[in-house]
């Protein structure tokens, strides 16, 4: 399982990319530095952290960061 | 933030000190938060260098987002490629390890294309046609082959279905030789199990597999073939356990590729780019001790240290073989090593020198100063940067102090494990070269012939009575297709004396010198001690109204101070003279390493031009955009002619400057 702080910590590890809590519910196409395909590096390194598989198709569905972590803890 | 580790020295305490791959993204994350990414660029990029593969993959994210157009701004000294990266599936997933391998090998990236290789490749109006287009990417997946399928599908159908992808690749790369821009580099197809277990037969299987290897035989035969294109064997990486894709980013992304893979492609087209703007290795600076023997030669004798037989042995044996293997090919070696220098040449022409000899290197640094100050020694006696070297070591101390003090110099660092060896040398692919030419191939023997010539000069008080003893000979000559690699290989490896620093493949080699109004002018010479090969190139424009431009001159740094582009400079002004031309117009263009030669043409009697005279014929260079405001403009009215050094015999001359048109 993984939590907020891990989560936007795991964001700057992995890509690079500064986001703050209120960033999470912004729309991914607004959030600066955002590619759609960070998704496909973003959860690989889910996978990798928390151990367990993640769904890509409920991962390329989401429009907020908050909603990849949402499916994450979902799905895991 | 990194923490310098106890062994840190105070001078050397910088920024790109950061010593980790792990400190090195630290540091790169700061520079992120402090907005200084774009500011502080070439920094940066010294830090990507640092960083192991996982770590470049993630700076690739972060890197792909940087404005292109800042960083040219902000540093117009970096070299740029516009790159069109492309394919059948999802290419925009080689962006952001292209922009971190980029980055590694200091050079920014401009990306442009579609992004579908029918768009940017099949079209003649695509983006790999575009005149600034200097790379082009393709990655072809396995989706391009079983996108030809129907459902259900027999052996024969794929064998039509890689039958006609190998014929439209073919056709795509023929046409971009012949009329695209820059280089393309493609990939084969690896052929995976889901795709064979889908036979149940096994001659089924065996004959898709044959198919398939001759699909792939058909696009390495355009990197045979073809002058403007690298196929890059995704076999050869998948070996290294690389996985080939991902089922579930190819079945919702259409990403092909998985993410080790397409970095791999990424090292193998950043370093095309990089050969491309004269960023090329060329020597390697070994280690001796635990390097390329086992044991001590200080402490064990000639006798007590070991290569070859078994054991231990055989791998430093192994290890010396790949390193014989890179001297074959014009890398030129040398050591650095702590040990007295009578003990290491015995050591070299004996048994421990299994594969390689004294003979074998350019340069023996084997004393007791610092690795450092013996490698900057070294690049001053050959001629060449820092960032042309490699230096190998199984010493953490010695690799942790060259890093530090001598940031360009590429490091390899070794353990106590040999038989890992070649493969380490090797992951960094530091001496890939576009085409291997026969200058190339005699390197080595060039280098021992320059040496013996420096041990000629020490018998003269003066450099001038040395040139006058060295029976030199130069030749111009036009050059035939044999010459037009070497020529190219100039453009690109040349930095010091190339006055206006223009880059060129073969194919814009060639292209140049059939021009209406361009000629390319080869300059080979000779001395008393053996042949130097091609050393020089004029590229010549003749706009008309009895002008010629030199629109670029190239002279290799092995035959510094010789006169020769003294010699060659006034030939073409007599022979412009004779032919009724009326001006000369020279032009430089100054980067980072040819101000020694920004002097060259005031030397010979070429005047600034000033503005009024622009207008004039010859004004714009065939290669060059009119904005480009850094090119210095330099004219010769052919009054008073500089005169050919006494001590060059001048061979063969051209037999025009005007009038010997190729057609």
């Amino acid at each position: 399982m993984i939590d907020e702080a891990e989560f936007l910590e795991l964001l700057d590890e992995e890509l690079g990319l500064r986001v703050t809590p209120e960033d999470l519910t912004c729309d991914l196409d607004a959030l600066e530095g955002w590619d759609s395909l960070h998704l496909l590096r973003l959860m690989s390194a889910l996978e990798s952290r928390t151990g367990r598989g993640v769904r890509l198709t409920d991962v390329i569905e989401a429009t907020t960061l908050g909603q990849v972590l949402d499916a994450v803890v979902r799905d895991g | 933030m990194s923490i310098p580790s106890a062994n840190h020295q105070p001078h050397t305490a910088h920024r790109g000190a950061a010593q980790t791959p792990h400190d090195a993204w630290t540091e790169i994350r700061r520079m992120r938060d402090e907005g200084r990414l774009v500011a502080a660029f070439p920094e940066m990029c010294s830090l990507v260098a640092r960083l192991d593969r996982d770590g470049r993959a993630r700076a690739g994210a972060l890197l792909a987002g940087l404005d292109h157009d800042s960083i040219t701004a902000a540093h117009p000294e970096i070299p740029t490629l516009t790159t069109v990266v492309t394919g059948n599936g999802t290419s925009a997933a080689l962006r952001a390890p292209l922009a971190a391998e980029f980055a590694r090998h200091g050079l920014a990236l401009r990306l442009t294309g579609h992004g579908h290789y029918f768009a940017d490749l099949g079209d003649p109006q695509g983006a790999a046609f575009q005149t600034d287009t200097e790379l082009t990417v393709c990655l072809l997946d396995t989706d391009a082959v079983t996108q030809e399928l129907g459902a259900v599908w027999t052996v024969e159908d794929c064998e039509r279905a890689l039958g006609a992808l190998a014929s439209r690749v073919r056709t795509f790369a023929t046409e971009h030789d012949r009329k695209g821009s820059g280089v393309l580099v493609l990939t084969t197809v690896a052929l995976p199990t889901r795709i064979s277990r889908q036979l149940v037969d096994h001659r089924s299987r065996a004959r898709l597999g044959r198919a398939w290897r001759e699909f792939n035989s058909t696009l390495l035969g355009l990197g045979v073939d073809l002058d403007r294109c690298v196929v890059i064997d995704l076999d050869t990486h998948l070996t290294d356990a690389v996985a080939l894709d991902d089922a579930r980013l190819r079945t919702y992304a259409k990403v092909g590729l998985s993410e080790p893979l397409l970095q791999r492609v990424a090292e193998e087209a950043a370093g095309v780019a990089g050969t491309l703007r004269g960023r090329v290795r060329k020597c390697l600076v070994v280690d001796l001790d635990g390097t390329l023997w086992d044991g001590i030669l200080g402490d064990d004798g000639v006798d007590g240290v070991h290569a070859g037989g078994s054991g231990r042995g055989a791998a430093f044996a192994e290890f010396q073989k790949v390193i014989a293997q890179l001297g074959s090919q014009g890398v030129m070696l040398a050591v650095c090593s702590k040990n007295e220098e009578e003990q290491v040449r015995q050591a070299l022409c004996g048994r421990p020198a299994v594969a390689l000899g004294e003979e074998d290197f350019v340069a023996i640094a084997a004393n007791w100063s610092p690795k450092d100050l013996n490698i900057v020694t070294l690049t001053q006696s050959l001629n060449i940067g820092t960032d042309s070297l490699v230096f190998v070591d199984d010493s953490a101390f010695e690799v942790g102090l060259v890093r530090r003090a001598l940031p360009d110099v590429g490091v390899v660092e070794l353990d106590d494990e040999p038989a890992l060896h070649p493969e380490r040398l090797l992951a960094g692919d530091w001496f890939t070269t576009l085409r291997l030419t026969e200058e190339d191939r005699s390197r080595a023997e060039r280098y021992r012939a320059e040496a013996r010539r420096t041990t000629f000069r020490a018998e003269f008080s003066s450099h001038q009575d040395y040139l006058a003893e060295l029976d030199l000979e130069v030749g111009v000559f036009r050059p035939g297709t044999e010459d037009m690699a070497r020529i190219a290989q100039m453009t690109q490896r040349t930095n010091q004396f190339n006055l206006t620093t223009i880059r060129m493949d073969t194919a814009q080699v060639a292209e140049y010198d059939g021009g209406a109004d361009t000629a390319v002018w080869g300059i080979h010479s000779a001395d008393r001690f053996g042949d130097h090969g091609i050393v020089g190139v004029l590229f010549l424009r003749t706009p008309g109204d009895g002008f010629v431009v030199v629109e670029n001159a190239l002279l290799s740094c092995r035959v510094f101070a010789r006169g020769i582009e003294d010699a060659v400079l006034a030939c073409l002004l007599r022979q412009a003279v004779a032919e009724g031309g009326r001006v000369a117009v020279g032009l430089y263009r100054p980067t980072r390493k040819n101000h020694g030669f920004a002097d060259f043409y005031p030397r010979h009697g070429f005047r600034p031009d000033d503005g009024a005279q622009q207008a004039e014929a010859g004004d714009k260079p065939s290669w060059m955009p009119t904005e480009d405001s850094t090119v210095r403009r330099y004219r010769h009215d052919l009054s008073a002619l500089p005169a050919v050094p006494a001590h060059v015999t001048m061979t063969t001359l051209p037999e025009g400057v005007f009038h010997d048109r190729r057609g």
